[in-house]
């Protein structure tokens, strides 16, 4: 096994709610349940995300000491993809058009594109994404090394199907109502506008924002 | 399942303002900050600068190399009273430093750097629960950093006091 990573994007993710100790077996029980699947010799799967550990990437054994990751629990999940190569498609169509001496209807383009998959899919390698996470029970936060729209979409999902938890991604907003700052403040937060900086380059000589103000009312007047 | 990040389209203008205050902090104040619990860090603003357009159907303007925060182009944009997008950060504290592209809106972290692995690190497990700590650390500095910013961007004095600085600071 080799040690996390040391650069890359990192994504924040908060929860609400009680969520098992990654220092339990419970919790490697929870991640073996929705640990990955192959589709290797699948026909008809085009995708498969789940759990596996970093010390074993096919998602066989869930051990509570290959999540060791020091101050954090370290996750990782996988994520097969198989797609059919476009030129395959485009190939085969073109065959069957130059023998039927016409074009294809969408209805047999869709029927001979199915057709090919049931053939082809199984013969189709996936790709392999391992994504990793760092997961800090006491703050109710985990780092997920992975900033795609799928890498993130897929991890919110499968914490939710493992743990029954809901993640929230951090924001401007999320932030900010988590620093504890006073009842105050959260509600003076949740209603802030923003400053509107005055545009010096228009507004010589003063620049300050009661002049900006009032060249803005002046402007909507 | 639902994944629109609601904060950071209702808020995502406030990350913006938070790495602009950061900006003014760093050449006003020399960036340096005490965190809560009394940790001492050190920002500064690198070789990457997105300044947000300020309508949609304006550009983005990104400044790239060198020392950017240096340039004309930056000057010009902050008297127009444009707020920064992302930006390549140094973060110190102590003898570790990490470099990272904030981005305002999402408050994500781009294109991290952790700070070397300590030298009495012998094995894998050692390794990754260096990097662990340095990647909490790393985001615990931020949220500290941003819980400054609130602190003061939520006073009710602000406009007229912190606004005000960084407003003549942005039109020199």
């Amino acid at each position: 096994m080799v040690a996390i990573r040391k650069s890359g994007g990192v994504v924040a993710f908060h929860w609400q709610g009680k969520l098992t100790d990654p220092r339990e077996d419970a919790f490697a029980d929870a991640l073996s349940q929705r640990r990955f699947r192959t589709i290797e010799n699948a026909a008809s799967e085009e995708v498969s995300v789940g759990w596996v550990t970093p010390a074993d990437p096919t998602g066989d054994s869930f051990a509570t000491e290959d999540l060791d990751g020091g101050a954090g629990a370290w996750l990782r999940f996988r994520i097969d993809k198989k797609s059919m190569p476009m030129k395959w498609l485009q190939i085969h169509r073109d065959a069957a058009e130059k023998a039927r001496g016409k074009k294809l209807s969408a209805r047999e383009r869709r029927e001979l594109k199915d057709d090919l998959m049931d053939q082809l899919l199984p013969r189709v390698l996936p790709t392999i994404t391992l994504v990793d996470a760092l997961l800090f029970h006491d703050r109710r936060t985990v780092l997920l090394f992975a900033t795609s729209k799928t890498a993130r979409e897929a991890f919110v999902k499968l914490m939710f199907e493992t743990f029954t938890v809901q993640l929230d991604q951090g924001n401007p907003l999320e932030n900010g109502l988590r620093l504890d700052l006073g009842e105050e403040e959260d509600f003076a937060l949740e209603r802030l506008e923003p400053i509107r900086w005055p545009n010096a380059e228009r507004a010589q000589p003063s620049a300050s924002l009661a002049a900006a103000a009032a060249s803005a009312a002046e402007g909507d007047a | 399942m639902n994944q629109t990040n609601a904060g950071a389209e209702s808020h995502g203008w406030l990350g913006e303002e938070f790495l602009t205050w950061l900006w003014f902090r760093w050449e006003t104040d020399g960036g340096e900050f005490t965190l809560p619990g009394g940790r001492i860090v050190g920002v500064a603003l690198d070789d990457f600068l997105t300044f947000a357009a300020p309508t949609d159907d304006e550009t983005e303007q990104t400044l790239r190399r060198g020392l950017p925060t240096r340039t004309a182009e930056a000057r010009t944009a902050l008297r127009q009273g444009r707020r920064l997008r992302k930006a390549r950060l140094l973060v110190a504290e102590g003898e570790r430093q990490w470099a990272a592209t904030l981005d305002g809106p999402t408050l994500s972290l781009g294109g991290v750097k952790l700070p070397e692995d300590a030298e009495e690190c012998e094995s894998d497990t050692d390794r990754t629960a260096d990097r662990a700590a340095n990647w909490l650390a790393l985001h615990e500095i931020v949220q500290g950093l941003y819980r400054l910013f609130l602190k003061e961007r939520l006073r009710a004095d602000y406009k007229s006091t912190g606004a005000e600085a960084q407003a003549s600071w942005m039109a020199r």
